[in-house]
């Protein structure tokens, strides 16, 4: 049952793409700024959390440091930086370019070009008997397959059931109006790219568990982001979770039949869903 | 005397010729080749990136990909098949400008931001794939032992030679393209920057307009690219890496977007920072990229807006002329943001 593990693998890798790509089409869908820095969060996040359970023996302490710490990094660069040039995008985004520049370099300097591994608790650990068809599967990665179906039915419910969400939804659609009624934008942009940013650090813990941390990631789980959202569709939660699955699972089913050209086969897939819709699957016509 | 006065900038153009042409005399091999021929290539490359980015609006992150695929048809023609040098250039920019009407075909459905992400993809991808081709492109490696030709008993080993080579093209291209932008093709592709509605209102193809702008640029991307190769003596995937795609981008902002000039700017201005930066601090990258912060941050027509500006300055001083209105390529805001800028008068009458 090869083809069943692959697809297994398909769905996890699937799961860390959506974790950081929600993260990443939040903050668009609300500020249109593309952070190109979001592998540089991702990273960052990783290796904080490395640190943090390094220090602290705790797997959970880890993945709550690189959460936060990545939260309170992009509220520094959203208030610092970016809100000094809210409104023109290109500029957002060549600041968050010289960021990761600099990120990565003074990554490179303080832990090295070494790949790190977590160690997870004992309880996601070892392996487990899926017993369908004499699969045994590493229980760590259906952790993250858990991880990343919690985050995504929070996200939603935040979006769709909160007040928060409400202002949010309202925003996306029409930030001037939302200000005029009193709301305090800025608060909610802050909010919102400090979630991203989390989520960032969140998928650098928990990716860098279920595979390894070193440098040149951050432009991995970039480009990962960017095809997934651009297949979603730039701004949509539920687009951001089907080109994840779409490119984790097409990434792992190329790489089982025909390894040499998966990077091709999912760029092919992103060329075939703009040249059908260039908006992306869920995303909505600029 | 009745010869009209000597015109500052035609003076200013003239001192940087003389100084381009007799600069490998007196100077060594190092400034030569590592300052002089380097920056040259790195700014032909550029100048095609600030050919899209400030005269048609799109600012491009394929370009050092559409540069690495002409390195790689060099060094798959003359190395791995021993071919002849007359069909591997003609081979190379064929291939760079085929493959940026390809990438432009998929890119100019999308703008603005979206077009950045998605030929940033495209680079990227392009990387993944000639590190994983072993067949043609042979992975990780890449093609090693790519020579410099030799034309006429004159051999672009040289360092003199490849120098005035390297000058001799990027003089070129920045005539061709200072041509090319105040022909028709040239004014109506600024004209689908400023107002592609309008453009197509008037009967233009935008799209076709932004397919060619984007195939040209990659042809001249494509004669950096065999210059590089020329310059390296081999190509990698790490020539197309994401570091690589941001040092063009780097190198066009810092020299200054709008405008083709500022290609040269920049790519002195990198040179010069990776090869002395390096022997004072390992961290050259971080001061790279915070140059690069700061230009973005306060000076967004780069170091030609910051000379611009003391130009200004000193004009107002000495004739009291107005001033001149600075080419703000980035800090226009995005079409459909409703954040700071009002709305172009003309807007209403579209809708």
């Amino acid at each position: 049952m090869k083809q069943l593990v692959v697809g297994l693998n398909g769905l996890t890798l699937g799961a860390l793409y959506f974790l950081v790509a929600s993260g990443f089409t939040l903050i668009f869908g609300l500020m249109r700024t593309v952070n190109l820095a979001h592998g540089s969060l991702y990273l960052f996040g990783g290796y904080l959390g490395w640190s943090a359970a390094e220090r602290t023996g705790n797997w959970v302490v880890g993945l709550a440091a690189g959460a936060l710490g990545m939260g309170v990094v992009g509220v520094v660069v959203q208030q610092g930086l970016l809100r000094r040039i809210q409104g023109q995008d290109l500029r957002e985004s060549l600041v968050t370019i010289g960021l990761s520049i600099v990120a990565a370099d003074l990554l490179l300097a303080h832990y090295g070009g070494l790949t790190y591994s977590f160690s997870p608790p004992e309880r996601i650990h070892g392996a487990t008997d899926l017993r369908i068809a004499s699969v045994i599967y590493p229980t760590y990665r259906l952790f993250v397959l858990g991880l990343a179906a919690a985050v995504g039915i929070g996200l939603w419910l935040l979006l769709n059931r909160t007040r928060l969400g409400i202002i949010v939804r309202a925003a996306i659609d029409d930030r001037a109006m939302v200000a005029a009624l009193g709301i305090n934008i800025q608060v909610i942009f802050a909010l919102l790219f400090a979630l991203g940013s989390m989520l960032a650090g969140l998928a650098g813990v928990a990716g860098g568990s279920a595979l390894s941390l070193s440098t040149g990631e951050d432009q991995r789980y970039l480009l990962a982001s960017l095809i997934v959202v651009i297949i979603g569709g730039m701004g949509s939660l539920e687009g951001a979770a089907i080109g994840a699955l779409l490119v984790g699972l097409v990434e792992q089913y190329g790489l089982f039949y025909a390894p040499y050209y998966s990077a091709t086969i999912t760029v092919a897939l992103m060329v075939a869903v703009l040249a059908i819709r260039p908006q992306g699957l869920r995303g909505r016509p600029a | 005397m009745s010869a009209r006065p000597l015109q500052p900038a035609v003076a200013a153009g003239g001192v940087v010729a003389l100084v381009l042409l007799t600069f490998p005399l007196y100077a060594s091999r190092f400034l030569v080749l590592q300052i002089g021929a380097q920056s040259l290539f790195l700014a032909i490359v550029a100048m095609s990136l600030i050919f899209l980015a400030g005269y048609g609006g799109m600012l491009s992150l394929a370009q050092t990909a559409l540069s690495g695929l002409a390195g790689y048809a060099i060094g798959i023609v003359t190395v791995t098949h021993d071919g002849p040098l007359a069909l591997a250039v003609p081979a190379a920019l064929a291939t760079s400008t085929l493959a940026a009407f390809c990438f432009g075909l998929v890119a100019v459905r999308t703008q603005g931001i979206y077009f950045l992400m998605i030929t940033l993809a495209l680079g990227m991808v392009a990387f993944s794939f000639t590190n994983q081709n072993y067949t043609i492109f042979n992975g990780h490696t890449g093609i090693n032992g790519v020579r410099p030709p030799e034309v006429a008993g004159v051999s672009f080993a040289n360092h003199r030679p490849f120098y005035y080579l390297a000058l001799g093209v990027a003089a070129v291209v920045y005539a061709g393209l200072t041509y090319l932008l105040r022909s028709p093709f040239g004014l109506a592709l600024q004209g689908t920057r400023d107002n592609p509605r309008r453009m197509r209102a008037l009967g233009y193809w935008v799209q076709a307009h932004r397919v060619a702008a984007f195939s040209l640029a990659g042809f001249v991307a494509g004669l950096g690219g065999v210059l590089g190769v020329w310059y390296n003596g081999a190509i990698s995937p790490a020539t197309i890496s994401v570091p690589r795609i941001i040092s063009i981008l780097v190198i066009a902002v810092i020299g200054g977007i709008g405008y083709l000039e500022g290609a040269f700017l920049g790519a002195l201005a990198f040179t010069l920072v990776t090869n002395y930066a390096s022997s004072y601090t390992d961290r050259y990258n971080t001061v790279i990229g915070l140059s690069f912060l700061l230009i973005v941050l306060f000076s967004p027509d780069g170091l030609i807006g910051l000379g611009r500006q003391g130009a200004r300055l000193g004009a107002r001083l000495f004739t009291g002329r107005g001033p001149v209105p600075a080419r703000r390529v980035l800090s226009q805001a995005a079409p459909g943001s409703n954040v700071a800028t009002p709305e172009p008068p003309d807007r209403a009458v579209e809708v």
